[in-house]
């Protein structure tokens, strides 16, 4: 689960990292008098709160927005009125947004920090190595095409499960950035603190990106993004609800409730269900080899509930995009019939109106065929992947 | 043979009262697996399914000899599940619940250094020795007894590659989900080295996907073998689209950007038969003179 930029900030403040003054706004209005009450005279920062980094070199769609990006450093209280209203309800996009773009429904409003360097800092699971990684590099921007591109541009730190950097590791990050002895004080801190409330909130990702420092030697949080881990968020009763529902598709949102994932690719005319997100890649490989495009899929995992796995299913029927559905179910905890009943009472309640293929193999597979051939529904069964592919395509052809 | 599991191993089902416990515990059960002992906290004395029941591992260690465990406890309680197996030095466990905790599984990840036991998964189907063992929730009916050994890190094609191994007129040694979690216990090269060494088993088939380097590290070990028993691997996830939108972001700053394609490539370097499809691996499969 990913928070906001805003929220990343105010987390991380209450575990030790200094941020700038700032306050969210959701009204132009409200954007100028968070400006009047962080200081009297400018600069200060408008910067839309869109779940996605690159919003600085980002554009809006609409006209009326301007052509500068999503980040915007102002002069006067007027400016900042005047931004904030072209900012608010246009729909920015960035290199990570796609096309679509993602609507600016809020803006944070901060101080400007006057900083003599910049630099990256991010902590991140290490899955090889199970353990916790620290990064820098004395850039800031594209993180991972520096990564691809310069990797000795980076320095990683594996910590393991510590709870805190240790002084040499300080003077090693410090001496990587070329800091200045007074700043490795508030290195460490810097790093305690993002360390702290890593361990503390189940974090997988925390990433400052740049972290400033300022004339006196001391380190501000110029931007912060956080990303928890959705299996730890039961340990986190206070974090749930910093979940922005406008920052995913309604049909995603629907899956997860149900404990379900779903994926959208914009492309493509078929719709998939499957158990397990290996079994995903592969159909989608599958598809691309015979010319066709997957276009959703809803992976129910080991769902066990017929009643969710029937509103999952409603979910690929009534997406106006799918024009053929494949089921493709390996069961072992998944039951068949389970899903079978699933298809059976989706389809009675938003009706069937696209051709779609079945092939189900593991546990209960012979009742569940036994539960499509007793609805009288159209659905046609195949015995493997490839020929479920091949029957789909056929049936597409000749609905068409 | 085969490897981690077998006709006499002496198996406890922890959790074993739960509705799906019970309902695989019934199934291995009928299929001849060894299950001795189930825990079940404050539910020790009784009896369940025929399996007598005791509140601890350790109990049902000292009163039944156990070796092997499968877990089916929900992901919350995995962590202290692994911790009762490490400490009663149980040899092989699995683990099948989804959703356990990263942080959970990076202390897991350290109990288990210098341990002995084997942690296979989570988020996994588990292990299965054909007409020997059945260490989790295998579909029915699909195994054979055989020469093929099976390792993967995706749970559901895992069953697709059984039944590769099945149509090219192959049953299987053993079968091991590694899991399909961003951490899991075990990596390919462990198990690879047990069917190395394993007589039953002479060839194996290995399952990859994107995301971390068990892969790579499966090639490297491939390459330093002497005499290699024939391996085909897959690896799920040939575009690049996939990558962006299912992966862990943390991935591509600490191993860089690693497509399908690299991983494949790593294999192929290192001798085994790389397939394209999981559909191909009967294929070559029959081309192999076992």
């Amino acid at each position: 689960m990913n928070i906001h930029e805003y929220q990343a900030k105010q987390i991380l403040s209450r575990y030790g990292v200094r941020i700038p003054l700032g306050k969210i706004a959701y009204t132009p209005g409200e954007a100028k008098r968070v400006a009047e009450n962080i200081s009297h005279k400018g600069p200060w920062m408008l910067k839309a709160q869109i779940q996605s980094g690159a919003r600085e070199s980002g554009h809006f769609i609409e006209k009326r927005a301007g052509v500068k990006g999503g980040i915007r450093c102002l002069k006067g209280h007027r400016d900042v009125l005047e931004e904030a209203a072209k900012m608010l309800g246009a729909t920015l996009v960035t290199d990570q947004t796609g096309a679509k773009g993602k609507l600016v429904s809020k803006i944070y409003v901060e101080e400007f920090c006057l900083t003599v360097q910049k630099f990256y800092a991010s902590l991140v699971i290490d899955r090889m190595l199970s353990c916790i990684t620290l990064l820098v590099a004395n850039t800031f921007g594209n993180i991972t095409a520096l990564a691809q591109k310069e990797p000795e541009k980076i320095l990683r730190l594996n910590l393991g499960l510590n709870e805190k950097i240790s002084a040499q590791q300080a003077m090693q990050i410090s001496a990587f950035l070329h800091l200045k002895e007074k700043s490795l004080k508030p290195l460490k801190e810097l790093f305690d603190a993002m360390l702290k409330a890593f361990t503390s909130l189940d974090a997988v990702m925390i990433e400052i990106n740049p972290v400033g420092v300022c004339t006196d030697g001391s380190l501000t949080a110029l931007d912060a993004k956080i990303a928890f881990d959705d299996n730890a968020l039961f340990r986190h009763p206070e974090i749930l609800p910093l979940k922005d529902d406008y920052e995913e598709d309604d049909r995603s949102l629907q899956a997860q409730k149900f404990g379900f994932q779903y994926l959208d690719f914009d492309e493509g005319s078929i719709g998939c269900i499957v158990n397990g997100d290996g079994l995903a890649l592969s159909v989608r490989d599958l598809l691309y080899n015979a010319d066709e495009k997957m276009s959703c899929f809803l992976n129910v995992k080991g769902g066990v509930d017929k009643d969710k796995i029937s509103a999952g299913i409603k979910i690929i029927m009534t997406n106006p995009r799918v024009e053929g559905i494949l089921i493709n179910i390996l069961g072992g905890f998944l039951r068949c019939n389970l899903v079978a009943d699933g298809i059976v009472s989706a389809a009675s309640e938003v009706g069937l109106n696209v051709p779609l293929v079945v092939r189900f193999e593991g546990t209960n597979k012979e009742e569940a065929k036994e539960i499509l051939k007793n609805s009288g529904l159209p659905v046609i069964t195949a015995e493997n992947m490839e020929d479920s592919v091949e029957k789909l395509l056929t049936a597409m052809k000749e609905a068409a | 043979m085969s490897i981690l599991i077998n006709e006499h191993t002496k198996i406890l089902v922890q959790g074993i009262t739960g509705t799906q416990a019970s309902f695989h515990t019934r199934r291995a059960l009928a299929a001849g697996t060894q299950i001795v002992a189930g825990v079940s906290p404050q539910r020790g004395g009784t009896e369940h399914l025929g399996v007598p029941v005791f509140n601890t591992v350790r109990e049902a260690v000292e009163n039944k000899g156990v070796e092997a465990s499968v877990m089916f406890v929900p992901a919350r309680f995995v962590k202290d599940a692994v911790q009762e197996v490490v400490e009663n030095e149980i040899k092989t466990a699995v683990a099948i619940a989804e959703g356990v905790p990263i942080k959970d599984m990076l202390e897991i990840k350290a109990m288990l250094k210098g341990s002995k036991t084997t942690f296979i998964g989570p988020n996994t189907p588990g292990v299965i020795t054909p007409a020997g063992a059945c260490l989790g929730i295998f579909p029915e009916n699909i195994h054979t007894k055989g020469a093929i050994g099976l390792i993967s890190r995706s749970s559901t094609l895992t069953y697709e590659a059984v039944l590769e191994t099945e149509r090219a007129g192959f049953g299987q040694s053993t079968v091991v989900g590694l899991g399909d979690d961003m951490i899991v216990g075990t990596g390919f090269v462990e198990i690879m080295k047990l069917f190395q060494e394993d007589p039953q088993t002479k060839a194996m088939v290995i399952l990859g996907k994107l995301g971390g380097t068990y892969e790579e590290e499966a090639a490297a070990y491939y390459a330093s073998l002497q005499n290699p028993k024939p391996a085909i691997s897959y690896i799920a996830g040939s575009l690049a689209a996939f990558n962006d939108k299912m992966g862990y972001a943390g991935d591509v700053v600490t191993h860089g950007r690693i497509t399908a394609e690299d991983k494949k490539n790593a294999m192929r370097a290192a001798g085994m038969i790389v397939v394209d499809h999981i559909n191909e691996i009967h294929l070559s499969l029959q081309n192999l003179s076992l």
